[in-house]
């Protein structure tokens, strides 16, 4: 296996059946994949496994998937390191100006691709691989 | 006991059998009217399961659910029912039709999310919020309470402390230019330097520390040590102007002269006496308001001087402009240029400031019309082949009735529209613009793509040039949804017959990555020093090679920049 599918990911979104099929499509490809169902699991979860890229749903119940950015990317260690996708149902201006503000770095619009997800993940970790 | 209460807000059998599906469970319903109370008063509600669409409602309803620590469910019709529900971060939701038992399943899922946020998970959770309130993640300096822990042996044992406010100002004007994380930077640098200047100087590190406070500003403790008097802090004072000089040219080095210029930084210092009657806590958080205080005052006198300094350059006409090449992105020829003015004096060498002083001081016409003037002036006989020179002005000199742009050759003039002032009649802001059209001026629109300003309004104005806002041009090689942003915008202004310019272009990566993007213009450090008239009390520097380097009289100690030698990239 590539070293560079051994960097950790999470998969954060509310929907068992979107991680499930998220987490299957990472995982065929040979990446390390961590899955968590809600904001502050998410939040712990990077806490413990600081993955390299993080998949967050915006719709989520109770901590929102932009607050859940903002937190990690003010991460005091991890912070600067880790790239934010953004899940959204919606890619309206409005919307990418949130993301700017919360530091995210991509987004992908839902319903998902999966052609197209595997593409972005692979461009946000082949940019982590230069940065290092 | 009693069985739980699922409490509804419409008569909706469904929600009805999902309550009968869960082990003693029982549903009430409540009309609009009475459902707040009822969330309030109604005896072993457990959760409450709305579908109203009325937003006042619901927020009343999630807020009040909260202080009883009770769920909220919402039935959401729609993607706008359910952008409601995460902003006012609703515990679980569904869409209808539904059945009774997803919904007796979200009932219990919401519970359990209610359960959890007690539970050591949070707890954990609020353990890393609450290191982070002790620390500033950015520069890992520590929060005030922290700082007074640390110092207080050290306070007690001397009975006095030092405190110096660095009270910062126009920190906000750097982000509203060049976004969040530029200001980011330029704090990290600014600490860096301010525990740099503390280290090196007589201040022993142990008895030192400096703390963030309200974002921006910074507070620095010194307790003087047995041996020294207590005079010996007051140099802090004295060298405060080393300390600013210090920070200032740090900060040029890593963020550029623009930046650099528009830092201010005023120092207020208190001294604090340690005495067994009073709480030492209290005394310290008086001595950092006295010592803010004296801060502000020192900037509202500089204000004052200020604004006499704008007054005698209006006098004197004493700006001078720098002109920043505009390139093609392909071929990196000179399009044009940017007529930037900046004071002689040095008070009022960024335009920012200039700019500001102007508007307190109810100046903004009078210093319009002179830069507007000297732009076109020192560019006389500049201009190559079909060159453009682009002027700035605001909404609020269009207002201005001895508005007047006085070009031999208009055609080849682009006024800029930046908003420093919103435009407030649009029909005579256009009737305005048709005129100067009609003559041959042009147009352009700065900062576009910034904050939440739609493109309607851009459009509205029928721009010739649309300049892209700073903010998405900084590390856009990095940050996908920038670039998909001025994608969106390269789109949007071919579609308007307008040209996009990118500024604020600062290394090559981020110059190839809008070239990708379609951008034809660009703008920005990476390429040459912006050339400058001279000294408006002397005569004008004579023309000079469109391209080459201007003239240095203002220049910096720092390397010029071209786009032979591209920058090293700085992280």
């Amino acid at each position: 296996m590539n070293t560079e599918h051994a960097l950790p990911i999470l998969v954060v979104d509310d929907n068992h059946d979107s991680t499930e099929i998220v987490r299957h499509l990472l995982e065929a490809r040979g990446y390390r994949v961590f899955v968590a169902y809600n904001g502050d699991e998410a939040l712990e979860v990077f806490e413990r496994v600081r993955p390299a890229l993080v998949l967050l749903d915006v719709m989520m119940p109770g901590r929102s998937g932009w607050d859940v950015c903002r937190i990690m990317k003010q991460h005091p260690q991890h912070g600067r390191k880790v790239r934010i996708m953004m899940l959204t149902a919606r890619t309206a201006w409005d919307d990418k100006q949130a993301a700017l503000t919360t530091g995210a770095d991509d987004f992908v619009t839902k319903p998902l691709s999966l052609v197209e997800l595997a593409a972005r993940v692979e461009r946000n970790l082949a940019l982590i691989e230069r940065a290092s | 006991m009693n069985p739980a209460v699922l409490l509804t807000d419409g008569l909706d059998p469904v929600v009805i059998a999902a309550a009968a599906l869960l082990p003693s469970w029982r549903s009430t319903v409540r009309g609009p009217d009475d459902i707040l109370e009822a969330i309030d008063l109604l005896p072993d509600v457990r959760a409450v399961l709305l579908s109203t669409t009325d937003p006042t409602l619901l927020r009343a309803a999630v807020e009040r659910s909260r202080l009883r620590h009770i769920p909220v469910l919402l039935a959401c019709g729609d993607e706008t029912a359910r952008r409601r529900a995460v902003a006012l971060r609703i515990e679980e939701w569904y869409t209808p039709p539904a059945t009774p038992e997803e919904i007796a399943s979200r009932v219990r899922s919401a519970l359990s999310r209610m359960a959890v946020s007690g539970a050591e998970l949070a707890e954990r959770v609020e353990k890393v919020a609450y290191e982070e309130m002790l620390y500033d993640p950015l520069t890992g300096a520590a929060a005030l309470p922290l700082m007074i822990e640390r110092m207080r042996s050290l306070i007690r044992e001397r009975g006095e402390l030092a405190i110096f406010y660095l009270e910062f100002v126009r920190s906000g004007k750097i982000e509203e230019i060049y976004g969040w994380e530029k200001l980011d930077g330029v704090l990290e640098t600014t600490m860096a330097a301010v525990r740099e200047f503390f280290d090196s100087s007589a201040f022993h590190p142990v008895r030192t520390m400096t703390s963030f406070i309200h974002d921006d500003d910074i507070i620095v403790f010194h307790v003087p040590p047995r041996e020294e008097g207590p005079a010996a802090a007051g140099n802090i004072v004295a060298g405060a102007a080393r300390l600013q000089h210090q920070v200032r040219s740090r900060l040029q080095a890593v963020h550029g002269e623009d930046i650099a210029e528009l830092f201010d930084m005023y120092v207020g210092h208190a001294q604090v006496y340690d005495t067994p009657k009073l709480r030492l806590e209290r005394v310290i958080y008086r001595g950092v308001r006295d010592a803010a205080n004296a801060a502000r005052s020192v900037e509202q006198r500089e204000r004052a001087r200020r604004v006499a300094d704008l007054k005698q350059v209006l006098h004197e006409r004493s700006v001078y402009i720098d002109y920043h090449p505009i390139l093609r992105a392909d071929t990196g020829a000179i399009f044009g240029y940017e007529a930037l003015a900046r004071g002689v004096l040095r008070s009022l060498r960024s335009p920012e400031v200039m700019f500001d002083v102007a508007a307190e001081a109810d100046l903004l016409w009078e210093l319009g019309r002179l830069c507007r003037s000297r732009a076109l002036e020192g560019m006389r006989g500049r201009l190559r082949g079909d060159q453009l020179l682009f002027v700035n002005a605001d909404p609020h000199d269009f207002t201005d009735p001895a508005f007047e742009l006085d070009s031999v050759d208009p055609q080849r003039v682009v006024i800029e529209i930046t908003e420093r002032t919103a435009i407030t009649n649009y029909p005579k802001f256009r009737e305005m613009l048709r005129t100067f059209r009609e003559r041959g001026y042009r147009f352009a629109v700065d900062d576009a793509g910034r904050g939440y300003a739609g493109l309607g309004s851009i459009a509205n104005l029928e721009p010739d040039f649309i300049k892209l806002d700073i903010s998405l041009i900084n590390s856009i090689d990095t940050n996908f949804i920038k670039q998909n942003l001025v994608e969106t915008l390269v789109g949007f202004a071919t579609e308007q017959g307008a040209m996009v310019i990118a500024e604020g272009i600062e290394r090559p990566e981020e110059l190839e990555t809008v070239k990708r993007l379609g951008v034809p213009l660009v703008q920005g450090f990476l390429f040459n020093r912006p050339e400058r008239t001279t000294h408006p009390g002397l005569a004008d520097s004579p023309p000079e090679q469109p391209g080459a380097p201007g003239a240095t009289d203002h220049a910096p100690d720092r390397p010029q920049r071209s786009r032979e030698e591209p920058l090293d990239q700085r992280d």
